[in-house]
């Protein structure tokens, strides 16, 4: 009887009794919960958990490069970042809201405890992050085009964000305790950091890496080690400061304390240290290899043998090849003539010597019977890179099939289109307009072709026929069709097409 | 009632918010005026963006405007709420035109947009602002009912820009072909939170919900 | 009681002359009945209003004095309905509140603050109204610190600036929620000569923890629970509910509702007494526990 009275007030005695740690760690996980279920943070998850599925199931995303698809992981977080900021500062001044201070003020546990479980209760949110940047990688890197590797640094940064935007939100809180505070700087926040007001937004180095998020996204993936991010220093710096903010805000509750000062020192020299290195530019060596690969691609790649034609990438992008091979046999069995057996030479370029965010464009190659492929893939890269093959084919040099202007280029854009689905929709696409008559430029890996109103009639005319007929008559006339000398309305006659075209852009 | 209104002006005037405000203010001038000073040129799409902050931070000041922490004291008196409310935006009226002109003087005049229409969308933000206060005080009895009035504010301005749809264009850029209709929709904004706001001025004579703590 | 038989007039009620009366006042929060079917009325002088936490004391005297609106039911005060806008506002010009909760400006003086409040009640005359505020705040003991800031103030002070924004005007009804709460005895003696006072020729109703306010203050008492309200008559007749049913023990006495050790060392006893108790003189409060014990079910609802 004696026992069980005695077990039984110790299971509802309190739990550590002198144990602040435990209480403050208590008081965490009670904060946490109220902080998961305010709605502008409910509101942050949703929308943050739409935005990944949005995101990830778009179709220009199925061929993921990792080093570029870690990065995009950071943009979501931001907002449930905010929705922190606000709920971490809310919670921090409820206790004056609601007139309380004075009853808490006499308990256990300071007001230093109080505010360090506030700005602990954000951890929980960061690790929820977390695992939607954990879920949103993992789907890219489990699509089954994903090719290259992501950084673990990288990933790190949205969590990382959520955390300091909540640490804030409990320092704020310290520092200016009206209700107003943390609204304005949220709108601070997001002119900033959302809306791009930031001073140094969009540059590739330097002062923009004292952002939270710094995502330089160019159109086209570079190979992992030229990437030249200081992501590391990055993260040690928004971790370094979300531990200053929250020391800070600790210190300015009262406790003053040896170790919170000590812990403050240090945490102001992580961020110094991580804010000073990951500002000081691209190293020498990164601008170095960025100058090899863009200039010399052959020395840093590996080579492959596919059916009739070498195809030689980055390492990272191997996996690839086969994709690539699929285009080009599809396009080389519609060709004719020596073009249908021709050996070919498909590499990868990329041009990386004006920064991640440079937009430059590949020079086209004048080696005959090379086509260059991008980084990127996917989407309207595949037409691009069919026309490419199939220009290749018929004109001889990427050099050379710029310059197409006469009736080759309606065999080039047949060659191109005739084997893939839907082939209207891929004319739409890999035309700078998005038109389907009248004349237009055409996107290719490197320089652009161009087509006359009269080509692309022809075109439409042809890819409305079944494509064993016109491949039987574009095979039987193959030397006429990829001769210099044929024009658009010769090369109508010739595939049966009776339309009036105009004259060749060469004729003008 | 003759009487009462220019006796309440200093009293009101001495309730009004104006560190809130101040603080609110202050922040939307140093979004605008940071940049001119730093001499940083934005282009107009950055100029325009640093108004519209500066004008949705005064909004969320706003917010704040129908605070009372005497509120319990204030509302069984025969001087309705209407009335106060409608003295109190009076009185802020004057100061937040003035907090506007300095703000558009501010603004880097090459890039600045169209006066008019930047203001109207100011004007409509101010207006939605005051029309969340009047709506969470006349739906809750709690003495200070600025908070969720600002946050909603906030959430509406941060979200707005993702999610309203391309056929009701709203945030656009001066450039932009769809510019007049875009403030055709800020003016009808501005008449819906005007038309909100004076629905939930007066106070209910029936049944309403009151959603604040149950009194004990 | 049932709620029928409150709304027959008593002995007493007959006597007065009705200032405020009301019918099936009913208000819900949610699924919670904050006030079910109330009705009362109420004469000049002091009428004290008891009731556990959670009776619906303050949802009443809010409803009272037109701070929120009932769900159902009707009330007048002074000749004065709510339910029309002018009516709403004749009564609330004679209407004085003290909150539950008063809040304040805390950078206004008890003056200013007073003054303000003098204002919205339509005091417009500048000289009176100033006169008229020096009163109230003379009467509520403010003289001293009427230039002092309001968050300078002890929470006691704040109390009586809160009453004499209550009292300016000079209101015919007087609605005051729990005024004599965190105030010390001397403060809380004050209290009673201003009310009592107040209640000489006005309608004041006040609700209260304390017992001994009401015994020492009130006129008539209601007892509210769970809503409804269960007892409504003088403090004598509240008392007299307990007469018979108080009683010493030497020890804990089972039978009890309620009991506890006296100073004096024996116990004192409330509730059903056994064969030959030696019994006591009943107060009131003995009397009000008696009321609540009543329906138990209702009490804690």
């Amino acid at each position: 009887m004696t026992a069980l009275a005695t077990e039984t007030r110790r299971t509802t005695a309190p739990a550590a009794p002198g144990n602040p740690r435990a209480a403050v760690l208590a008081l965490a996980l009670f904060e946490a919960r109220r902080l998961l279920l305010r709605l502008p943070v409910l509101l942050a998850l949703a929308g943050y958990a739409a935005w990944i599925v949005w995101r990830t199931l778009q179709p220009w995303d199925d061929y993921p490069v990792l080093q570029d698809a870690d990065r995009a992981t950071q943009g979501g977080p931001l907002f449930v970042g905010l929705a922190a900021l606000l709920g971490a500062n809310h919670a921090v001044l409820r206790s004056r809201r609601r007139d309380t201070e004075r009853h808490l003020g006499v308990l256990v546990l300071s007001q230093g405890h109080r505010t360090a479980a506030h700005a602990l209760s954000v951890v929980p949110l960061a690790l929820l992050t977390a695992a939607g940047v954990a879920a949103q990688f993992t789907w890219e890197a489990f699509k089954p085009g994903a090719v290259g590797t992501g950084s673990a640094a990288e990933l790190v940064v949205g969590p990382l964000t959520v955390l300091l935007f909540g640490v804030l939100g409990v320092l704020l809180g310290r520092l200016a305790p009206s209700a107003v505070a943390a609204p304005l700087l949220v709108v601070v926040f997001f002119l900033l950091f959302v809306g791009a007001a930031f001073p140094f937004a969009g540059e590739e180095s330097g002062a923009a890496w004292f952002a939270p998020v710094v995502s330089a996204a160019g159109t086209h993936p570079f190979p992992s080690g030229l990437l030249g991010r200081p992501a590391g220093w990055h993260a040690l710096y928004l971790a370094g400061l979300a531990l200053t903010a929250a020391l800070l805000a600790v210190l300015l509750s009262g406790a003053r304390t040896r170790t919170v000062q000590a812990a403050l020192a240090a945490a102001l020299t992580l961020t110094v240290l991580g804010g000073v290195v990951q500002t000081s530019g691209v190293p020498a060596a990164t601008t170095a290899a960025r100058q090899r690969a863009s200039v010399t691609p052959e020395k840093d790649q590996r080579c492959v043998r596919r059916g009739t034609a070498d195809y030689c990438a980055f390492p990272e992008w191997t996996p690839r090849v086969g994709d690539w091979a699929r285009v080009v046999r599809r396009v080389q069995a519609l060709a004719g003539g020596t073009a249908h057996g021709r050996r070919l030479l498909v590499r990868q370029r990329v041009e990386a010597r004006y920064g991640l965010d440079g937009d430059a464009a590949l020079a086209p190659s004048t080696t005959p019977y090379q086509v260059t492929v991008g980084t990127a893939w996917g989407g309207n890269r595949i037409p691009e890179f069919s026309t490419a093959v199939a220009a290749v084919l018929v004109a001889g040099d990427e050099k050379a099939a710029g310059e197409l202007c006469d009736g080759r280029m309606v065999t080039v854009m047949w060659l191109s289109l005739a084997w893939q689905s839907d082939p209207e929709a891929r004319l739409r696409n890999v035309r700078l307009d998005d038109s389907l008559t009248g004349s237009a430029v055409v996107l290719a890996p490197t320089e652009p072709l161009t087509m006359t109103a009269g080509q692309t009639e022809v075109v439409r005319t042809l890819l409305d026929r079944p494509s064993y007929g016109v491949a039987a008559r574009v095979k039987a006339h193959w030397t006429e069709l990829t001769s210099p000398q044929v024009t658009t309305a010769r090369a109508a006659e010739i595939l049966g097409v009776h339309a009036k075209v105009g004259a060749d852009r060469c004729a003008e | 009632m003759r009487g009462v209104i220019p006796a309440l002006v200093v009293p009101v005037w001495r309730t009004l918010p104006w560190r809130t405000l101040g603080a609110a203010g202050a922040v939307g001038l140093l979004a605008v005026g940071l940049p001119r000073l730093s001499g940083a040129h934005p282009d107009p799409w950055t100029a325009l963006a640093l108004l519209r902050s500066a004008a949705l931070a005064f909004a969320l000041g706003l917010a704040f405007l129908l605070d009372d922490p005497a509120r319990h004291t204030t509302t069984p008196v025969p001087t309705g709420r209407a009335a106060r409310t409608a003295l109190r935006v009076a009185l802020v009226a004057p100061v937040a035109a003035l907090w506007w002109t300095a703000v558009l003087l501010l603004a880097p005049g090459a890039h600045r947009p169209p006066t008019g229409a930047v203001t109207l969308e100011a004007g409509a933000t101010c207006a939605l602002a005051l029309a969340a206060a009047t709506v969470a005080v006349h739906r809750t009895d709690a003495p200070r009912p600025g908070r969720p009035a600002a946050t909603a504010l906030l959430a509406t301005a941060l979200l707005a820009p993702l999610v309203v749809s391309d056929r009701w264009v709203l945030f656009v850029d001066p450039r932009d072909p769809r510019w007049a209709t875009a403030h055709e929709h800020w003016a009808w904004l501005l008449a819906g939170a005007v038309t909100v706001g004076c629905l939930t001025l007066g106070e209910p004579l029936g049944r309403f919900r009151p959603t604040a703590d149950r009194p004990t | 009681m049932s709620p029928a038989s409150l709304l027959l007039p008593s002995a007493q009620e007959c006597r007065m002359t009705v200032t405020v009366s009301a019918s099936g006042l009913g208000l819900r929060y949610g699924r919670t009945h904050a006030l079910d079917d109330v009705s009362l009325r109420l004469g000049r002088g002091v009428t004290g209003l008891l009731g556990p936490n959670g009776a619906g004391k303050t949802t009443l005297l809010r409803v009272l004095a037109t701070a929120v609106p009932a769900d159902e039911g009707a009330f007048t005060v002074l000749g004065h309905d709510p339910a029309t806008a002018r009516g709403r506002q004749e009564l609330r010009r004679e209407l004085g509140y003290l909150p539950q909760t008063p809040g304040f400006h805390p950078d206004f003086t008890p003056f200013e603050f007073v003054d303000y409040v003098a204002i919205l009640k339509e005091l417009t005359d500048r000289a009176a109204r100033h006169r008229e505020v020096r009163r109230v705040l003379a009467e509520a003991g403010l003289d001293e610190v009427r230039g002092k800031r309001v968050k300078k103030l002890s929470g006691g002070m704040r109390q009586r600036v809160a009453l004499a924004a209550a009292l300016v005007g000079d209101p015919g009804f007087l609605v005051l929620d729990e005024p004599t709460v965190g105030l010390d005895p001397e403060q809380r003696m004050r209290f009673r000569e201003v009310i009592a006072r107040a209640g000489e020729d006005r309608t004041v109703l006040l609700s209260t923890h304390q017992t001994e306010d009401v015994a020492m203050l009130c006129h008539r008492v209601l007892v509210m629970a769970g809503g409804r309200i269960r007892f409504a008559g003088t403090p004598a007749e509240l008392t007299a509910r307990a007469a018979g049913r108080v009683w010493s023990s030497t020890g804990r006495d089972p039978g009890a509702k309620a009991g506890w050790r006296t100073g004096a060392g024996t116990f004192r006893n409330v509730g059903d007494p056994p064969e030959g108790a030696d019994l006591l003189e009943p107060t009131l409060e003995d009397g009000y526990l008696l009321t609540l014990d009543g329906d138990p079910a209702e009490v804690t609802a």
